[in-house]
């Protein structure tokens, strides 16, 4: 809340987008202007350009889209045709001393990519002059002085939005106030919440003790490094910023040995490196198997480089996944389909041998060539499944990204209805969490998305409500019609496994 | 984006997780539940990333859900991954089969991935151009220059860790030569000056850093730590307090460790030493052979006759026939005590008693036994030479030779007696024969009881009929029998049973004899028959006792003293 609080003052005094028609040339970091996506203009803002092949390169953001979609694109895509949003201009120091890792993040993405292999130097010194004077708002930011319009214009327009959600004074329905409007507002505002409110100090030590997930903004906001991805039968173009060797960025296309997962800029080392691997599926043990998948348990202090280039490959995927830190701390639980060829990975969940949150999933992901499919939902399964076998409660590290939010709350909602529609008259909120291995706070939170916690006549009810009704029936007819996938409890052959004080400290 | 500070007008009861709550269908409740009152219901935090833009574009998708009552097909954009070009049956041949059980494995990516350098394009050309000066024999195969440009690397590696970093110059040819080891295979050294300066130029050409891309990892700069490459940090393990006490504990530790450590390194030797002896002892074995089928060859063609045995023949003793031994014993027609159970070992033998196999102990121990019984079995007859003993159960009967074991036979053999009807009904009654002889595979009594091969074990044991052939003087042929009803030859007592017919409570079926199944006699038999029916489960275990047919039990419960039948040849027919 606290830099939300902060952004009330430039609401105060709203400053007007700066509009008009821009030339090619005129085009820089920071202006929102039209591009054509997918045969449609939509609002974009370039984060980045390059000239590439003597070509002027804009590295744009949609508006309203997820991170995931952010490409680059060739100014003929551009529609100068229209006005374009120019960046606003600089606002006063005190501004930025209180979002420095906002402007950081500006300035850092503005960088070219030779610059990004050394982009600690400048930004440490940043850090530091920041932290040790914070008045001295004049002396601040020597090294940005060249671009500060650009950089603080990006940031101010990002936090006069937010103030305009959040100076509503009167609280709305939280399902009411969200019309189209609402929602741009919001998306943007969410993007501008300064990092500071989360320390780098704080992440850090976070990290080292727990999880994988970041919760920093300067984490992750990076430009996308590879640009198309090869693996197994597919080609698949990466979401977010991997740290693969810095080397790659320069390939047009990297390839991963599917079941090593080792990469390898050029096809010829790729195809050396397929005539001899002789992996054929996670190395490690199988812990589930069906004739649809198999689990495999593989423990990443044993299989250090497997389960590091599994890393690597996710977080291609998952934008808030961190690889600051070792696997050591990790059991991963590769999903795969078996053919002759081999097992072929196609979601995984990390999970920590020992979560102080009582977390059962730290990263889960479905790769892209596979999503869609159901096969998010039995990994979510799985993990619960290991959490009954475990006698204990799990929930997913947070933050949960878009999908992962969306895979979990269907996976909750048919859960816990199904739980619900066998016809009792009453239920209890511990005992449907402990049926389901789901934490208390899983359960209400679904309940409460679903509208189905109400009050009633003096008490709280639980409300099965008719669209819920309905969206469990469509869903059955649903699985009628393509069959229905489902762990089975009875073929995991598993048993936690104990890691002992040694294992867990002797790490290196 | 969720917790909303909001006015409350009204205290409310808090939720309470623990609490039954009414599950109610939408109809139950009143329409439209006060907005704000369910506002007041703790919003909960799931935790979701709040800088996630999308996530309230779901929550909205929802709520439009669940207000239209029809769900919004939700749909978040992802980049596509498609269909790659690449030949995938070249570059994933079918080699896996899938095992019964779930695979359990071990191997790491680098045991697997065979040579971590792989040829870069220029390689491929660079090696296609050398190749070609190279006559036929002398090419230099892919492989080993992979193997060469590897060892480069590592070499390379660990030689100057920070190349990359302080400008280092490449290393020499000299250098890297001195370096050989076992990495680099003797077919491959031949190409290696040659290949180095190949390397060198890529070397060179990439300002000295390696020519595998490798991983960012921390170098404990200053630069680290905002590096977006820099991955996989170690975890600063928080140092654990140092005491004695911990550091005793550590070297305890360690010491057992290391114990175990050459144990089982020992063992691993002492295993290497005996297949050893074993390869050479087949070595010689064949050797042996060899050279007498030469001997055998040069008497053929000289002609010589005799001496096979000797030359020709394995003079090592056949091993020792094992645990059966006490067959021997029961063939003396002594029945001696049965093998304990367990052996007690004499003390003095404790240094070697592990090389002894429990099997040799327990027929040691039973041969003494019955050495013993029979020692003083020959004393007492010594002592009776001459003498009539006239007592009641003398311990060794004194016109009869001891009855040898092979003297007793199964009365339904195949070419004797034809089996009675089986007591016990069964479908394969009618055939019992052919069961029985189906019957001499492993299934022991379990299964036996149904085809009346063994005695049952619910039967008692006096109600069991034994049949046993002996030949007296004169070379009569005796069979005794036991258990067996006996005809109604007394014909003329059927008058004086009749007179008694009523006299007891019990039916003369029910009448019992007293019996001391502790007394010498019984044991004696008891073991002898014990003794038959290992033999006789050794030759064909199911098969023990056909003889003892349950029906005649069924017939007749007399005999029940369980003494010897007086010889009486007899016809059961």
């Amino acid at each position: 809340m606290a830099p939300r609080e902060n952004s009330h003052e430039p609401s105060g005094t709203p400053v007007p987008v700066e509009t008009g028609f821009a030339t090619l040339a005129q085009l820089r970091v920071g202006v929102k202007a039209f591009v054509e996506k997918d045969g449609e203009k939509r609002k974009a803002e370039i984060l980045m350009t390059q000239i590439r092949g003597g070509k002027p390169k804009f590295y744009v953001h949609y508006e309203d889209f997820n991170k995931r979609l952010d490409e680059w694109i060739g100014a003929e895509r551009i529609d100068l045709s229209k006005e374009v949003e120019w960046p606003a201009p600089e606002k006063p120091e005190k501004k930025k001393a209180g979002s420095s890792s906002k402007t950081d993040k500006a300035s850092q993405s503005k960088q070219s990519k030779s610059d990004q292999k050394n982009p600690k130097r400048s930004r440490s010194k940043l850090d530091r002059e920041i932290s040790a004077t914070p008045e001295a708002t004049s002396v601040n930011l020597p090294g940005k002085a060249p671009r500060p319009s650009k950089a603080s214009g990006k940031e101010n327009n990002e936090l006069l939005v937010t103030s305009e959600v959040t100076d509503g004074t009167t609280p709305k329905p939280e399902d009411e106030d969200m019309d189209v409007v609402d929602i741009q507002d919001a998306a943007a505002a969410a993007k501008a919440i300064p990092a500071h409110e989360y320390s780098r100090e704080d992440e850090i030590e976070k990290l080292r003790t727990s999880g994988s997930m970041t919760q920093n903004q300067t984490e992750i906001s990076r430009v996308r490094n590879l640009e198309k991805v090869q693996m197994g039968k597919y080609e698949i173009e990466p979401w977010y910023f991997s740290p693969y060797p810095i080397d790659f960025v320069d390939s047009e296309m990297v390839y991963i040995c599917e079941f090593c997962l080792s990469y390898y800029p050029e096809v010829t080392q790729f195809e050396r490196h397929r005539s001899k691997c002789t992996l054929l599926h996670p190395p490690g043990n199988e812990i589930y198997r069906d004739d649809y998948v198999s689990f495999f348990e593989i423990d990443g202090r044993r299989q250090r480089t497997w389960c590091r280039n599994l890393c690597l490959l996710s977080k291609l995927f998952l934008d808030h996944k961190t690889l600051y830190y070792d696997v050591d701390p990790f059991l991963f639980y590769c999903m795969c389909t078996r053919d002759e060829h081999g097992c072929h990975l196609v979601g995984y969940f990390s999970k920590e041998k020992e979560s102080a949150e009582g977390y059962n999933v730290a990263c889960i992901l479905t790769l892209p060539q596979y999503q869609r499919k159901g096969f998010g939902k039995l990994l979510i399964d799985f993990s619960y499944l290991l959490s009954k076998r475990e006698g204990k409660l799990g929930s997913p590290e947070k933050p949960l990204s878009d999908l992962g939010l969306l895979g979990y709350r269907a996976y909750w909602q048919e859960i816990i209805v199904d739980l619900l529609i066998d016809g009792r008259v009453e239920a209890n909120i511990e005992d449907l969490g402990a049926a389901t291995a789901m934490t208390t706070n899983d359960v209400l939170h679904t309940l409460q998305n679903l509208n189905m916690l109400r009050y009633s006549k003096n008490q709280h009810v639980i409300v099965l409500t008719d669209a819920v009704i309905e969206q469990r029936e469509r869903q059955k007819a649903k699985e009628k019609i393509k069959g229905k996938r489902s762990i089975d409890p009875d073929r995991l052959i598993w048993k936690p496994p104990v890691f002992s004080a040694a294992s867990r400290t002797w790490n290196w | 984006m969720t917790q909303r500070v909001t006015g409350q007008r009204f205290r409310q009861r808090k939720l309470s997780t623990k609490q039954n709550l009414p599950v109610l269908r939408e109809n139950e409740v009143e329409k439209l539940p006060d907005d704000d009152a369910s506002r007041h219901i703790p919003k909960v935090e799931t935790g979701v990333e709040k800088g996630e833009e999308i996530v309230t574009v779901i929550s909205a998708a929802q709520a439009a859900a669940q207000g239209g009552g029809k769900a919004a097909h939700l749909y978040i954009p992802t980049p596509d991954a498609v269909a790659s070009k690449l030949q995938y049956e070249d570059l994933y041949p079918r080699h896996f089969t899938q095992p019964a059980t779930y695979i359990r494995f071990s191997s790491t990516v680098e045991d697997m991935i065979g040579c971590p350098y792989c040829m870069t394009a220029e390689d491929v050309a660079w090696l296609k151009k050398y190749n070609e000066k190279k006559s036929k024999g002398v090419q230099c195969s892919e492989d080993e220059f992979e193997q060469v440009m590897n060892f480069f690397e590592e070499a390379t590696q660990t030689k100057q860790p920070y190349a990359a970093v302080d400008n280092s110059p490449v290393l020499s040819y000299e250098d890297l030569e001195a370096e050989f080891d076992e990495t680099i295979s003797e077919p491959s050294r031949r190409f290696a000056k040659d290949i180095y300066q190949h390397w060198k130029d890529e070397r060179l050409r990439r300002g000295n850093r390696s020519l595998m891309p490798t991983l960012k990892f921390e170098t404990n700069l200053e630069t680290d730590d905002a590096d977006p490459y820099v991955c996989f940090r170690r975890r600063e393990v928080r140092q654990v307090r140092k005491t004695r006490g911990r550091d005793a504990q550590v070297t305890e530790k360690l010491k057992k460790l290391r114990k175990e450590l050459e144990e089982a390194r020992l063992l691993m030797s002492y295993v290497k030493r005996r297949e050893l002896l074993i390869r050479d002892q087949l070595a010689m074995d064949k050797l042996i052979f060899e050279q007498r089928s030469a001997v055998k060859e040069i008497k053929r063609k000289l002609s010589i006759k005799g001496d096979d045995e000797e030359l020709l023949i394995n003079q090592k003793p056949a091993p020792k026939p094992k645990p059966r031994v006490d067959m021997q014993a029961v063939q003396r027609g002594i029945p001696g005590m049965g093998p304990k159970p367990q052996v007690t070992r004499p003390d003095g033998r404790l240094v070697d008693s592990d090389m002894v196999s429990l099997d040799d102990q327990l027929a040691k121990k039973s041969e003494m036994i019955d050495g013993f019984i029979e020692e003083n079995l020959n004393k007492h007859q010594k002592w009776n030479v001459g003498w009539v003993d006239a007592t009641w159960r003398p311990i060794t009967p004194p016109l009869e030779q001891s009855a040898a074991k092979s003297d007793f036979r199964r009365v339904f053999t195949d070419s004797q007696l034809p089996t009675p009807p089986a007591s016990v009904s069964s479908e394969e009654a009618g055939d019992a024969m052919a069961v029985e002889r189906a019957n001499k595979q492993v299934e022991p009594r379990r299964s036996a009881r149904i085809r009346f091969a063994t005695p049952p074990d619910d039967v008692p044991y006096q109600d069991q009929s034994r049949f046993r052939r002996r030949t007296g003087r004169g070379g009569r042929v005796m069979i005794d029998r036991r258990g067996v009803k006996r005809q109604k030859l007394e014909a003329i007592d059927e008058r004086v049973a009749d007179r008694w017919k009523f006299a007891g409570d019990s039916s003369e079926d029910e009448q019992t004899y007293p019996v001391d199944w502790t007394d010498n006699l019984h044991i004696r038999y008891r073991i002898m028959i014990e003794r038959q029916g290992e033999k006789q489960h050794a030759q064909a275990t199911a098969a023990a006792a056909a003889a003892h047919n349950r029906r005649s039990i069924e017939n007749h419960n007399r005999s029940a003293s369980g003494h010897l039948m007086p010889p009486t040849p007899t016809n059961t027919g």
